[in-house]
């Protein structure tokens, strides 16, 4: 039998055999995950739950047909960048990432799919304008991502309240919202916000105030990437904000998160917001009695007529260059592609294809496809599959393509228009401007410098261009 | 026949201590390990990493020396966030430690249903602050703010009134403290608790035949008496609000506008959603000085007080 001091001693060593096991499985475990026929995909939690209901028995299903195991796992959206900070951090981890915006930050460790791009294009023609200038880098020549989908960003408004108001189909204009407000707060005063536009730290509001600058002329930068923030349009764009939430809007929308829009438009808290159909989605599974007055407007159109949105959500598949099964990942994404229609119908037309022609019917020539893929799609929102009254309330997104647009607009995405995404510069330019706490041209000013800064950083880093005039 | 005694050698003596000590170390040794892999190491590359302009999605950077630390400090957010975390500090800390008091001294007394109230007391220590946060977000949402429709139907506020818990700079930091505050006062009431508890009662009788009365029986022989650990409570919980980023990251995300930061929140802002990681280290051990110093300054007062 053991002394005491024996059985520490032989503790303490089992405790020193656990530590050397605890630092060496990291390496084990990944060597295992690693073994050939294994597939690990990273994703976000689904908007639409019915989309993931979908999405995982088919990838698990088509890695049983190839004798792959595949492995799916979710987060959060907001998790999407920060997994991908730790495992690149770690060179270890999935083999496919998905992210939702700009991958663009991580360019340097995912392999170029230029090829399976090039592949699908073969396939089904040109994918969307806005999906390209989302996943390509043309300064580096690279092709870092693949979007298998994007979705439209339309206006929800709350059309019994504007009917009384005397606009039936909803405002057309930025100015109708400031024309709208105080005829919304005398017609329904129970609203609380009679116009819904986050001017918060979250991404709804990320696009809805990217939406109202490019709607009055002004972008974060120019077509060859040079910093062009600091502008009469930018200027003009604040102050409309300013007006807008003086009349329309209450200290609430400083603080809305991802759901928050949904949550007020749901509740006939707010008569229009800016929102792809998750929320009338939610509506429409809880019998949500909103659901009768919900209707939708395309983007609105800026003081010049410019019309134009953010996508909602874009997709960007990633392979990280340490994957092992980097060519099982491009079979899995090829795949994804061509079940486009099963997935725009699983997400319950939330998703809208990348490729266009991967949405045509089987056997349509290559020049026919794009044109056919969006009779498809059209088709789906012309009679909604998903129980809509009257069954076209979705029609208007079959022709959002033309006035939706990608972050980095008027040029590419990079990761420097991913730092002030998720930094919120914009966001905060234009709270602070609503709200007073800045004027416009100081909130402007200021926002103007951190952008050159961050510009100027990945610029040192030769991974976006420009410079040369910037303002 | 001799008898044979055993006496211990010298020897023997060094054996034993020798053993003794190695035991020691042997013992130490994961406590050592652990803090060296999980404390020391990270510390020091985020020291280094704050040199650099490495970035979340390169493994490769360069040496910038302290421009990192420059363009930080000249950032106004930046010097909005310092200003916000020793606020949020000193306010939760000040309240924790009045409200930990008053709490310590209510359970030190025998009433019917004690254990009940020190299970609710001590719930929100045992909650996941992402669950409690979340339940906290409904409480202060700005449109369905569960306090504003009962101060609604209380009549304290008008049909056009309500509070934008989060949506005003004011007022979102009050509903930070106020959780941070719920979070940290079960931990701060048990410490507080203790404290109380090894004063032996002899001396609360000696104050009272002496005719102290009540307040200065609490300031002028039980707080003095308690300092040691109350600066235990102070110092751990001055560090786990200064390093804390939970409670503004879910409530908030920093807003309105970026007003609510702390540095905590900040440097995960900057350095891991951003990707910007030189900067975000560079934020985040700005503080290490500060707290270093109160570090030493307390456990050397703790110290002092010991021999009471």
């Amino acid at each position: 039998m053991d002394t005491r001091r024996q059985f520490i001693v032989k503790g303490g060593k089992l405790v020193a055999a656990g530590v050397a096991a605890t630092a060496a499985g990291p390496t084990i475990l990944v060597r295992d995950a690693r073994a050939a026929g294994q597939l690990k995909i990273l994703q976000w939690a689904h908007f639409v739950p019915a989309y993931d209901k979908w999405f995982d028995p088919w990838a698990k299903e088509w890695g049983a047909k190839k004798g792959i195991d595949v492995t799916v796992d979710h987060v959060g959206f907001a998790d999407v960048v920060p997994r991908a900070t730790a495992e690149v951090a770690a060179q270890s981890g999935h083999d496919i990432h998905m992210f939702l915006g700009l991958a663009s930050a991580f360019e340097e460790h995912v392999i170029d799919l230029g090829d399976v791009v090039g592949n699908l294009e073969k396939k089904y023609g040109k994918q969307v304008e806005l999906a390209h200038r989302s996943t390509y880098n043309p300064f580096t020549k690279k092709q870092f991502a693949l979007s298998d989908m994007w979705v439209p960003d339309p206006g929800n408004y709350h059309r019994d309240v504007w009917n009384k108001i005397g606009k039936p189909n909803g405002p057309v204009t930025y100015e109708d919202l400031v024309w709208a407000a105080p005829e919304v707060k005398k017609v329904a005063p129970q609203m609380q916000i009679p116009i819904g536009i986050g001017l918060s730290q979250d991404i709804d509001s990320n696009m809805a105030v990217r939406n109202i600058l490019w709607c009055h002329g002004g972008s974060i930068q120019d077509k060859e990437g040079n910093v062009v923030l600091n502008s009469p349009e930018t200027l003009r764009a604040l102050e409309y904000t300013k007006k807008l939430y003086s009349v329309g809007m209450t200290q609430a929308v400083l603080s809305w998160n991802a759901a928050s829009n949904n949550q007020a438009f749901n509740a006939q808290e707010t008569s229009y917001i800016l929102n792809s159909i998750s929320a009338y989605r939610t509506a429409q599974d809880n019998k949500l009695p909103v659901i009768e007055h919900y209707y939708f407007t395309p983007a609105l159109k800026g003081p010049t007529g410019i019309q134009l949105a953010s996508e909602h959500v874009m997709s960007g598949y990633v392979v990280w260059k340490f994957s092992k099964n980097q060519d099982v990942a491009k079979e899995f994404l090829t795949a994804l592609v061509d079940a486009s229609r099963e997935s725009m119908l699983a997400s319950k037309l939330y998703n809208f294809p990348s490729f266009y022609g991967a949405a045509a019917d089987p056997g349509t020539a290559l020049a026919k496809k794009n044109e056919a893929g969006a009779a498809w799609i059209a088709a789906q929102c012309n009679k909604d599959p998903f129980g809509s009254t009257p069954p076209d309330k979705l029609a208007l997104l079959a022709r959002s393509l033309p006035w939706s647009t990608n972050l980095g607009y008027p040029g590419f995405a990079n990761p420097a228009e991913g730092e002030i995404f998720d930094t919120y510069v914009l966001t905060d330019m234009f709270a602070k401007a609503a709200t007073g706490a800045l004027s416009p041209k100081d909130a402007m000013t200021e926002a103007s410098n951190r952008t050159k800064e961050i510009f100027n950083k990945w610029r040192q880093k030769k991974m976006v261009p420009g410079g040369g005039k910037d303002k | 026949m001799s008898a044979v005694v055993a006496v211990p050698s010298v020897r023997s003596g060094v054996t034993i201590r020798r053993a003794d000590r190695r035991l020691g170390v042997l013992m130490l040794a994961p406590a050592v390990v652990y803090i060296t892999l999980l404390v020391a190491l990270p510390f020091l590359l985020a020291l280094f990493l704050s040199l650099t302009n490495s970035s979340a999605g390169s493994l490769d950077f360069s040496f910038v020396g302290l421009r990192n630390f420059r363009s930080v400090v000249a950032n106004p957010l930046f010097q909005r966030s310092l200003r916000n975390t020793f606020v949020f500090t000193f306010v939760s800390q000040l309240a924790v430690i009045v409200m930990g008091n008053v709490l310590a001294r209510a359970l030190m007394k025998t009433f019917r249903g004690k254990a009940i109230a020190r299970f609710l007391i001590l719930m929100p220590w045992a909650a996941p602050i992402s669950l409690a946060t979340l339940g906290w977000l409904w409480i202060f949402d700005s449109t369905f703010s569960v306090i504003n429709w009962v101060l609604k139907v209380a009549g304290w506020l008008g049909p056009r009134d309500w509070y934008y818990w989060l949506g005003d700079t004011t007022l979102a930091m009050v509903a930070i403290i106020t959780i941070h505050v719920w979070r940290m006062l079960p931990f701060s009431t048990i410490i507080l608790l203790a404290g109380l508890t090894s004063i032996p009662n002899e001396v609360r009788e000696a104050a009272a035949i002496d005719g102290a009365g009540t307040l200065s029986r609490i300031f002028r022989v039980e707080l003095p008496m308690m300092r040691p650990i109350l600066t235990v409570a102070v110092l751990f919980g001055v560090v786990f609000t200064f390093t804390d980023m939970s409670v503004v990251y879910l409530l908030t995300r920093g807003g309105p506008f970026n007003s609510t930061h702390v540095l905590a929140s900040l440097a995960f802002q900057e350095g891991v959603l951003g990707g910007d990681v030189g900067r975000g280290a560079s934020v985040a051990i700005f503080l290490v000085p500060v707290l270093l110093v109160l570090a030493i300054v307390m456990l050397r007062s703790a110290r002092t007080a010991e021999v009471v």
